[in-house]
């Protein structure tokens, strides 16, 4: 049985001048992009990555406790000020055990956690054993490590239930990874910490621990310009992930925050059809 | 992003049957942070002629008080208020005073003149008046504003009908907008009442 090597190879993309990669057999390698045919590379490339300016505005959060690991997020798209959509999905499900947050470029965070889905089956498949959240996330993050510098904007975290229990990583574009209990990331983060540390208890039940992510996302949409839409919160257990809810943050404002009926002093009546 | 961009604003105006309605958002943000959710931009002069600047908040404060500054002068001279032309000019010149180190807002002007005809009218940060028949816009979300009131405005609407009207442009335009919204503040003016009205928005 030929031990599967593929997570160790950290080799740069190859200048593939003509040669169209054939999908199927890029997977054993780092996924390589033909380069553009420019005299001004350098110049391209600064131009390509102030397109794709990292701004990674959005919320997304994700925490461990007795249950699991709770993971929430907004769904608003921005480009600058224009907000272009507000239902979009930030949580990817990577297989059914393991989910991935975005933030950042949602080209670049959809293409790279699916890569990474195609990489935790083929571990499957070749060791008969699910792959670990340390190791789906250190695959995750050589991956990113080798695009170094060239304008990629990933900031996510990969949370999922293993042998070990639940595991949470954040792993983003410039290669890092870290181990943790509790992250936030995103221009909304400061807001859902704010939120989410405060109201943290080790030792919560699923609702209390969705009512608190909830929250915490709601907290940071009314407070960032660039967080908003839908606040999604999933659980993930020992039997793999559920989506709890999916609740419009303009709608659970005036549930957390009812006005008051005004007291009318004229009330207008339909007019009796004539 | 720009200085225009950096508090955030929506301001619209539309034109009745012997009526206006003016509208504004409601939002003070420092880029993408906010501030408060209850920023007033619209102000009124006197009772027939309303201003609602857009731009840096600041700016739209100092303009303001120097505006009612003057205008309060032109009242102690002249014994009247001003028309809504005339005001209009007014700002246009101050605005213009200081063409090399300009005040960061673009004012949206809204006025009953003679014979309880309404005229609006906008301008830029150096002056440049724009008066319109219909609608006119300002603002971070003026490119959503403008598509949302050409498609709702019809000419000649009665004063209940035109608060629909701008309350719908207003709320969908910022809803498009991550600097603007969190609630709606709309003034409608007829010739013997003037109607505030604080709209319910989505505060995200």
């Amino acid at each position: 049985m030929k031990l599967d090597t593929s997570g160790f190879e950290t080799s740069m993309p190859t200048i593939g001048f003509g040669s169209s990669n054939d999908m199927l057999d890029g997977f054993s390698t780092v996924p390589s992009f033909d380069l553009p045919r420019t005299t001004d590379f350098d110049g391209f490339q600064k131009e390509a990555v102030q397109m794709v300016k990292p701004a990674k505005g959005t919320t997304t959060l994700a925490f461990i406790f007795k249950e699991g690991v709770m993971v929430a997020a907004d769904s608003r798209a921005s480009m600058g000020g224009y907000i272009s959509s507000q239902s979009v999905k930030k949580i990817i499900e990577i297989n059914p055990y393991m989910l991935g947050t975005m933030a950042g470029g949602a080209a670049d965070c959809q293409f790279w956690h699916r890569n990474l889905g195609i990489k935790c089956r083929l571990h499957e498949l070749a060791n008969k054993r699910r792959i670990s959240v340390s190791g789906a996330s250190k695959l995750l993050a050589n991956m990113l490590y080798s695009y170094r510098g060239m304008g990629l904007s990933v900031g996510t975290m990969i949370a999922g239930w293993d042998e070990t229990g639940p595991g949470l990583y954040y792993v983003d574009n410039e290669g890092g990874r870290l181990k943790g209990d509790r992250f936030s990331v995103g221009s909304g983060s400061p807001y859902a910490y704010g939120v989410l540390d405060s109201g943290y208890k080790f030792d919560m039940s699923v609702e209390e621990a969705s009512e608190l992510a909830r929250r915490s996302i709601y907290h940071a949409t009314f407070r960032d310009g660039a967080s908003g839409g839908v606040a999604s919160v999933y659980h993930v257990g020992s039997n793999g992930w559920t989506k709890l809810s999916g609740d419009d943050v303009g709608e659970l404002h005036y549930h957390y925050y009812p006005v008051p009926p005004a007291i009318a002093e004229q009330v207008m009546e339909e007019a009796a059809a004539e | 992003m720009s200085i225009f961009e950096y508090n955030g604003s929506a301001v619209v105006a539309m034109v009745g049957k012997n009526c206006f309605a003016i509208a504004s958002d409601r939002r003070l943000g420092v880029q993408l942070q906010t501030i408060a959710t209850d920023f007033q931009r619209i102000s009124k002069i006197h009772d027939r002629v309303f201003i609602a600047l857009s731009g840096l908040a600041t700016d739209v404060q100092t303009l303001y008080q120097r505006l009612v500054f003057r205008h309060k002068l032109y009242q102690l001279r002249e014994e009247r208020d001003m028309k809504p032309e005339t005001f209009a000019s007014l700002v246009s010149a101050i605005l213009y005073e200081k063409r090399f180190g300009p005040y960061l807002c673009q004012p949206v002007i809204a006025g009953l003149g003679e014979d309880d005809k309404p005229f609006i009218c906008t301008m830029d940060s150096i002056g440049a008046k724009e008066l319109a028949k219909d609608f006119v816009v300002s603002g971070t979300a003026s490119e959503s504003l403008y598509g949302a009131c050409e498609a709702m405005y019809k000419p000649d609407m009665e004063a209940e009908e035109l608060f629909e009207t701008i309350s719908q442009a207003l709320l969908s335009s910022v809803d498009r907008d991550c600097l603007s919204g969190w609630g709606g503040h709309v003034y409608v003016v007829t010739p013997t009442e003037i109607k505030e009205r604080i709209l319910k928005g989505r505060m995200d």
